[in-house]
Formats: C-alpha cells, structure tokens, sequence
C-alpha cells in the first residue's frame, strides 16, 4: 500500500488559504474519483472539494472553522502499491450485460 | 485420443506449472529476466527508472540491475527514439517505453523515417533491435492522448513489426520474445487489461504446433469468427459466451501480431464459420479492419455467407473519459453486428 497526499489546492486566483466548513469523508472511508470530500470556505465562495482519485482516506488535516494553507496536506489517501502515480481510473471487472438477443437460423450444410 | 488402448502408450504432458499474476507483473517479469539475460539489453522512458513507470510495469527493476540499465529520460519522447536509434548502432538492444500513446507523436520521425529504415538504408549493416512499450488503447478513464489506438499507423511503416498481446500469458511470452528480434517491434500494450489477473504458463507459449509470431484461437466454435487483439480480445471472449446462450456457436480469434498480421490462421478459421466480424478501438476509416477484412474475403470469397463486418470506434478524436463507453465497441455494439452477419441474405 502506499499513501497519497493531496494539497489544498488554490481554489481561485492567488488565494492563499481556506476554511474547513464540514468534511464529507471520514478516515476509513473508500472514495471515488470526483466524490466530494469537503466542504471549504474562501474570501470569495464556499465550495465542495471533489476527490482527485478513488482511495481509502487515512487522514484529513482540519475540523470545521480551521484555515488551511495553500500547499498544506488537506487529505491522504491509500492505494494499492500497483495502482499509485497512475494517471486515470482502475477499469471495474463487472459481469457482462447484454439487450441484444441473436437470432438466426442457420444452415448446416 | 480417446482409443482405451493406446492410453497407456501416451507420453502425457505433465501438468502445466502455471502461476497467477497480472500483466503488470508479466510483463515486469518478462522485463527483468530479459535484463538478466541479455547484458546489452537498457530500459528507459519517463518515470521507468526510480518510480518503476507510471503502470508500474518497470517497478524494482532499477534497484535491481542499476541506474546504468534502467533509468529516467526527460520527457521528450522524440528523445526517448532518437536516442534508442544511437544506442541500436552501438550495439545495444533497448527497450524504450512510450508513457501513453498519444505521445508517440512527437517520436514519429525518429519512428518512421530511423528506427523503421535504417537496416533496409544500411543495406543490414545497422539493425534496430528495439522493443518499443507503448501502454495503448483506452478504458481507463484517462484524459487526451491517453487512450488512442495507433496500431494501423505503425502497421503500415515498412520495417516496423507490430503485436499486442491480450492477457498476462500472452503479455509475458510475447515482450520475452519481441525482445529477442533482430528488428523494431512497437510492443502495444492494452492498459485497461493490466491489473486483470490470469494463468501464466512460464514455461511454455503455446500448444506444440503453434508459432509465436502467428495468431491464436482463444475459443474454439462453428458458426462465426470473431477477430480482435489487445483489450478486445477479453470482450469478444465476453460476447462469444452470450451468444452460445442464443445457440450461436462463436470462434475467437487473437491476432496478436497486427504486422505482419497471420493471414493463414484467418483463413482456417473463417473457412470452417464462412462468417467473420472483426473489432477494434480504432476508427474505422483505415482502420485494421479493413485490412483483416481483405485478407478474410481474398482467401475465403466462395465459402464466406455474408460480408465481413467491422464493429470499430468512431471517426472522431478519442473522447474524453465520460464517453468512452459510447465509443469503445461493447457488448451489445458486438452482437448487433454479429447479428448483421447472421441475418444477412445473398441477392
């Protein structure tokens, strides 16, 4: 397993910092890509975080009402060791699904 | 040989010594024993050294055989070739990785007008023994240039050899054995099936008679023939047993090598089902398709029951992942032109 740290990344132009209002995760919990983690506070709006990769959350930096920095670790996630650094998401082995039916008739000849 | 008497006089096989890896570990694998047992052999690409490759296909290997053999190039992949050219001429046999292949593009001119000619312009003087990883295709959710499908346009450079294997056996045997060529083989691999695990028969390709340059029958059946490579293979295997619940009785076939492509194996085949659909990720237009579909039609014109069909992506950029399940060919895209062929009437 290795561990991911993500940032607080800047959510506009040039702010510097940011305040927790809720979180949406807990430590513990397996997130996907784009589910929302957080939700933060700036000088301009208050936003929701979404995942940057699917995880299971390790820690999360920060309870409702205190600032975090730009740069400084907001959440860190763990993944398996073969699917770290990659770019995109794990494809899902699901059981194949159909609507369309073959019909035919067939001469054996 | 199921004649009671010469039971005894059989030398049977002992079973096969399988073991069940991923074909991120086959080919990690395949590349490690390579190193071990060709001391010219050299990997390198972005991220292969210390990060072990952004699939981790490359993971340990620079640990284990030295910064000198396994290393990080800047990311600048015409580079990356151009770079494989020298080293080919001195002798070296490298195997150089192509992170995604949407970035194969700035490497087409070391690709093409190099690596592809410089034995047929050194009068074969100057090989190119280069195994060029390429983690192709899509499926994995990924952004621009990180799902594409380039096999038509290696395949039709002169010079170049081009494979692509399906599943972690198919991925071991064919890097082990792209690596041992005397020529440029661009080794695609399909991302999506990496972390898929399966049986690996270290030991031993294929069954005695086969040829590891040939194509290979998956599923055995009567009625259709179904041609694909790559992460396609898995599915039409998918589809091959929906269709056996609606009677219909599908072959599989893997063609593996997609330059130069097993015409043979694709004329036993359709002769026996006189039907064929051959699938892609690729557009269509110029498409391999195309090209199995001629090969089928030349050899098979007087036993085939309807036209060959293509069930290909579409005639657009690679879309971005919230849509590629619109555009990679699916079960039911399959089957529908499955169907197309079933159904259709001469005259």
């Amino acid at each position: 397993m290795a561990e991911i740290s993500f940032p607080l990344p800047d959510l506009g132009e040039g702010l510097i910092e940011a305040t927790v209002l809720e979180w949406l995760v807990a430590p513990g919990d397996q997130v996907e890509r784009n589910q929302p983690l957080v939700e933060v506070e700036t000088t301009k709006s208050a936003v929701e975080l979404p995942s940057p990769q699917a995880g299971k959350v390790v820690r999360i930096h920060g309870g409702p009402g205190d600032k975090i920095n730009v740069g400084e670790p907001l959440i860190v996630f763990e993944v398996p060791d073969n699917t770290a650094g990659i770019v995109g998401t794990v494809p899902k082995e699901e059981a194949p699904k159909r609507r369309v039916r073959l019909s035919a008739v067939l001469d054996e000849d | 040989m199921s004649n009671s008497i010469l039971e005894g006089a059989l030398i049977v096989e002992s079973p096969a010594a399988t073991t069940v890896m991923s074909m991120q570990q086959a080919l990690n694998r395949a590349l490690d024993e390579v190193l071990a047992e060709n001391p010219k052999t050299l990997i390198f690409g972005e991220d292969c050294g210390r990060l072990g490759g952004v699939f981790r296909i490359t993971d340990g290997l620079q640990a284990k055989h030295g910064e000198q053999r396994v290393f990080d190039t800047p990311l600048a992949e015409s580079g990356i070739l151009g770079m494989s050219v020298g080293l080919a001429m001195a002798g070296f046999h490298p195997i150089p990785e192509v992170q995604f292949d949407g970035f194969a593009y700035p490497a087409i001119n070391q690709i093409v007008c190099q690596i592809a000619r410089m034995n047929y312009r050194s009068r074969g003087t100057l090989p190119m023994p280069i195994t060029l990883r390429v983690p192709s295709f899509g499926g994995i959710r990924a952004p621009e240039h990180h799902g594409e499908s380039l096999e038509a346009l290696f395949a039709h450079v002169p010079g170049l050899k081009v494979v692509s294997p399906s599943n972690p056996h198919e991925a071991y045997h064919l890097l082990k054995y792209a690596a041992t060529r005397p020529d440029p083989v661009i080794f695609m691999e399909p991302k999506s099936r990496y972390w898929q695990k399966g049986e690996v028969d270290l030991a031993r390709h294929d069954a005695a008679g086969g040829s590891p340059t040939g194509a290979k029958v998956m599923r055995e059946g009567r009625h259709l023939t179904l041609v694909a490579w790559g992460a396609m293979v898995a599915r039409c295997l998918q589809v091959a047993e929906l269709a056996a619940e609606d009677g219909i009785d599908i072959e599989v076939l893997d063609l593996r090598w997609l330059k130069p492509i097993d015409a043979a194996a694709l004329a036993a085949s359709v002769r026996k089902t006189r039907r064929a659909v051959v699938v892609h990720e690729a557009p269509l237009t110029s498409g391999l398709g195309a090209e199995v579909a001629q090969l089928i039609t030349q050899s098979c014109f007087d036993t085939l029951r309807a036209p060959v069909e293509r069930v290909t992506g579409f005639d657009v950029p690679y879309p971005s992942g919230d849509l590629e399940d619109e555009y990679i060919p699916n079960i039911d895209r399959i089957l529908f032109g499955i169907q197309r062929v079933l159904e259709y009437k001469r005259g």
